[in-house]
């Protein structure tokens, strides 16, 4: 998109748009865009914009994500929302119409050059997904599943004949990713059985615990409890919140309360692809700058 | 206010409609089973059953039929009978009738004058057939319709004016129709529409009865093709197993355990493990064939499956959706259409005077394999295409490369899907004849099994390892059937050359089976460690 398309966009999107306290658009973009949490930064996203053929699905955001924290990007369908999050380990990649532009720092090195491994990319960045998706694997193969691929760890009949079958450290990896990701109690008696027999909520939490077993920094998830029950739910979520003491969990939800309840803060995407604000969780629904953010948290629009 | 009828919410489930109805239905199949059985020459029409030949027995049982409808109808509109008829019985029912009874009305017509009246004819009847269906509520419209013409089918029946003798000589076509079968084709179509109708009865019209009539119709259907099946099957059992049990005992034969100097009885089946010629063979067999088939499949196998399964991954996980793979899945449709006679032409014209000079095992496989290589590409490109993305994308979420994805996640989840595409290509090339014949086939009756395993040899020159036995021509069961039975005559005398075609069709059937047998065995054992059965 040309530079005088997007300034079009801007005149007939934000600027016309009131705001709460009237300041005009940019200074409340100044003024979250330089929003500090007052922890370490995790990833530094700077003027990011990602296509999808000619399609821009978002348009030049700018955000630092805390460490040991929870993210939440909240905003209605086809917000971009998404999008951003799988372009913070690359899994827009996997799409070939997709084309990313701008910066995107993990611990200050860019990951959008070239030279990056994404291997080692995503086994820093890991991602659970909206429906969870567990191989119709035992639970075991499940969680061991990418330190195996990644040669961590000596496993199957070759490796157990030449005496160099790791099963032991195995176990104990598995057990440990288990146990962080709240299943491994359900779960303990039934390792070598089928995955898929697991019910939604604990499929999700397996497919946590698969995601932690490769030792990630970042957790991203793509509304992770969309497709479960409240009680499934609420799990994960005592979860996210477990997990956020050691790692930086950056979430995508639908659902306000949510967020509300989750996440240190939460930024708010709007229709465009645009990120309006991004500022504490408390700040956000109980004092937006943005009348649209005010109007999109009490439920008037969305 | 309301713009729908109601009935009522529970009925009596053994009423009178539904033992009518039923009635009505099982008369019906059990015409339609005679029926068959007279085509097929199993009951003789002008034959005399409990006293009254069976033309008799088939114009009263329609009668009967047409008569029990008649009754539906009426007990239906004096309120005997407890239905919840429609106001009408549809026009894909009337279409039905109105071209059954223009067709009535021709031949009726047609038989009493000549030329252009029969159309009248037509006209009349198809319009009274339509009017019938059409006009009055659903108990008549799909009751009557039918039961005047199984009335007027079996009066004619039974009055014996259309018998075995009948014969129908239209003008316009130098066919002759013997009664032998036009009566039981007549008893078949009307027992079929005795069925849909009594199937309506018995549940009471509407839109319960339409369900049942329908469902009445499609079981009949399904019988008939199992029926066909096990036609076929029992048939060449009966021919076959007399022959393939020739000198056949429990403990007739006798296994020598070496270096122990006594020998255990063990079953023996002559047919099967004997050579087909030979001058010391009591009882020809099969076993060149039969060895000869199994060293077809398991080469073609070897060539299809990683080639096919190789392309069938690159098409869905490496191309790009787009112009090319749309090539590609034409070309391969297209090549799983070629008639098999073309790849054995194409066998015969360029493979064999590259490879063996002559007809040879080593082109057979190839040709073989050559068939089966499109459909394995179709189905496992199906089973990949059916993997959920969701494993791709949580295996990629973890840092796995698109190989290790595809070879620990993909494949083993499309397992099932390829399995069921190479036992449907095995059944086919298992029973190939046609390319066979012109790249494979050896001698009509070998004396000795192609010795595959054993001649194996090392060499000085390239590629180092030869196999003589590969480069022979050999026996396959569907060329030793085609070869047995239009040779004419069978050099031994022991069978026919047809009892021996049997006796190698029914081999050929249970080789076809076991393959089978296998296939769905391993596709069990996949589909069982995908999910959590």
């Amino acid at each position: 998109m040309s530079k005088a398309a997007s300034e079009q966009t801007d005149r007939s999107g934000e600027s016309s748009t009131p705001t709460t306290t009237g300041e005009t658009d940019e200074e409340i973009e100044a003024a979250w865009t330089n929003y500090d949490s007052g922890k370490a930064t995790k990833i530094a996203v700077e003027d990011l914009d990602v296509y999808y053929g000619d399609e821009q699905a978002i348009e030049s955001i700018s955000m630092v994500i805390p460490e040991q924290s929870v993210t939440a990007l909240i905003g209605p369908s086809g917000c971009g929302k998404s999008t951003f999050l799988r372009s913070l380990n690359r899994m827009n990649d996997r799409i070939t119409a997709a084309r990313v532009e701008g910066s995107v720092k993990l611990d200050g090195e860019e990951i959008y050059q070239d030279g990056v491994n994404l291997v080692e990319l995503r086994k820093r960045v890991g991602m659970v997904f909206q429906h969870p998706n567990p191989f119709p694997k035992s639970i075991r193969d499940n969680v061991a599943y990418g330190p195996r691929k990644h040669g961590e760890f000596n496993h199957g009949t070759l490796a157990r004949l030449l005496g160099r079958d790791d099963r032991q450290a195995e176990e104990k990896l598995v057990k440990d990713s288990l146990e962080r990701a709240a299943l491994y109690e359900e779960v303990e008696d039934r390792l070598d059985d089928n995955a898929l027999g697991l019910s939604g909520g604990q499929q999700q939490r397996l497919c946590i615990a698969r995601c932690l077993a490769v030792d990630p920094d970042v957790i991203l998830m793509d509304e992770p409890a969309s497709a479960l029950d409240p009680i499934a739910t609420a799990k994960i979520e005592d979860l996210i919140q477990d997990l956020a003491e050691e790692y930086t969990v950056v979430i995508v939800t639908h659902n306000m309360q949510q967020a509300a309840r989750i996440s240190d803060q939460t930024a708010v995407f709007l229709t465009g692809g645009r990120l309006v604000e991004y500022d504490d969780t408390d700040s956000i629904f109980e004092n937006p700058q943005s009348q649209r953010v005010e109007d999109y948290v009490t439920g008037k629009f969305g | 206010m309301s713009y729908v009828d109601r009935s009522a919410l529970v009925t009596d489930a053994r009423n009178a409609a539904g033992l009518l109805g039923g009635g009505i239905a099982t008369l019906a199949t059990g015409a339609f089973i005679a029926g068959w059985a007279t085509l097929l020459q199993w009951l003789d029409l002008s034959g005399s059953y409990a006293g009254f030949s069976l033309s008799t027995w088939f114009g009263g049982a329609l009668l009967v039929l047409g008569v029990g409808l008649a009754l539906a109808a009426l007990g239906t509109r004096a309120g005997f009978l407890e239905t919840t008829p429609d106001d009408g019985a549809g026009l894909l029912v009337a279409v039905v009738f109105g071209l059954l009874w223009g067709a009535v009305g021709l031949l009726l017509t047609g038989a009493l004058i000549d030329g252009a009246g029969a159309w009248i004819g037509a006209l009349v009847g198809s319009i009274v057939g339509l009017a019938l269906a059409l006009g009055p509520r659903e108990d008549f419209g799909s009751t009557l319709p039918p039961a005047a013409f199984l009335g007027l089918v079996g009066a004619l029946l039974y009055t014996d004016f259309i018998g075995r003798d009948f014969v129908f000589d239209p003008g316009w076509t130098a066919a002759i129709f013997p009664g032998a079968a036009i009566v039981p084709g007549l008893v078949i179509f009307g027992s079929l529409l005795a069925v849909w109708s009594g199937g309506k009865v018995a549940a009471g019209f509407g839109p319960q009865g339409r369900q049942r009539g329908i469902y009445y119709l499609i079981g009949l259907a399904i019988a008939s093709m199992l029926g066909v099946l096990a036609l076929l099957i029992g048939f060449i059992i009966v021919e076959g197993l007399d022959v393939l049990l020739t000198g056949a005992s429990l403990f007739g034969g006798s296994l020598r355990i070496p270096g122990l100097g006594f020998s255990l009885p063990v079953p023996q089946l002559p047919f099967l493990t004997n050579v087909t010629g030979g001058l010391y063979v009591e009882v020809p067999g099969v076993l060149p064939a039969a060895i000869g088939t199994l060293w077809l499949v398991f080469g073609a196998i070897l060539l299809a499956v990683p080639t096919g399964v190789g392309a069938a991954i690159f098409l869905t996980e490496y191309a790009e959706q787009g112009r090319f793979t749309q090539v590609v899945e034409v070309a391969t449709n297209g090549l799983w259409s070629t008639p098999s006679i073309v790849f054995g032409l194409f066998g015969l014209a360029f493979l064999v005077p590259r490879i063996s000079g002559g007809n040879s095992i080593v082109v057979g496989q190839l040709v073989l394999g050559f068939m089966l290589l499109p459909l394995v590409v179709i189905t496992s490109r199906e089973a990949i295409l059916a993997v959920p993305d969701g494993y791709r994308d949580a295996s990629a979420a973890l840092g796995v490369s698109r190989w290790e994805t595809i070879k620990s996640v993909v494949v083993p989840a499309a397992m099932p899907g390829v399995i069921t595409g190479v036992i449907l290509g095995v059944g086919r090339i298992a029973g190939e004849t046609a390319p066979l014949l012109l790249v494979f086939g050896g001698p009509p009756y070998p004396s000795s099994t192609p010795n595959v395993l054993g001649s194996f040899a090392l060499s000085t020159r390239p590629p180092f390892i030869t196999n003589e036995a590969l480069l022979e021509p050999a026996s396959a069961l569907p060329y030793q059937l085609y070869s047995s039975i239009t040779a004419g005559v069978f050099p031994k005398e022991i069978f026919t050359d047809t009892e021996f075609g049997w006796g190698t069709a029914l081999v050929l059937l249970l080789v076809v089976i076991g393959l089978y047998a296998i296939g769905v065995l391993s596709r069990l054992y996949f589909r069982k460690k995908l999910h959590h059965e």
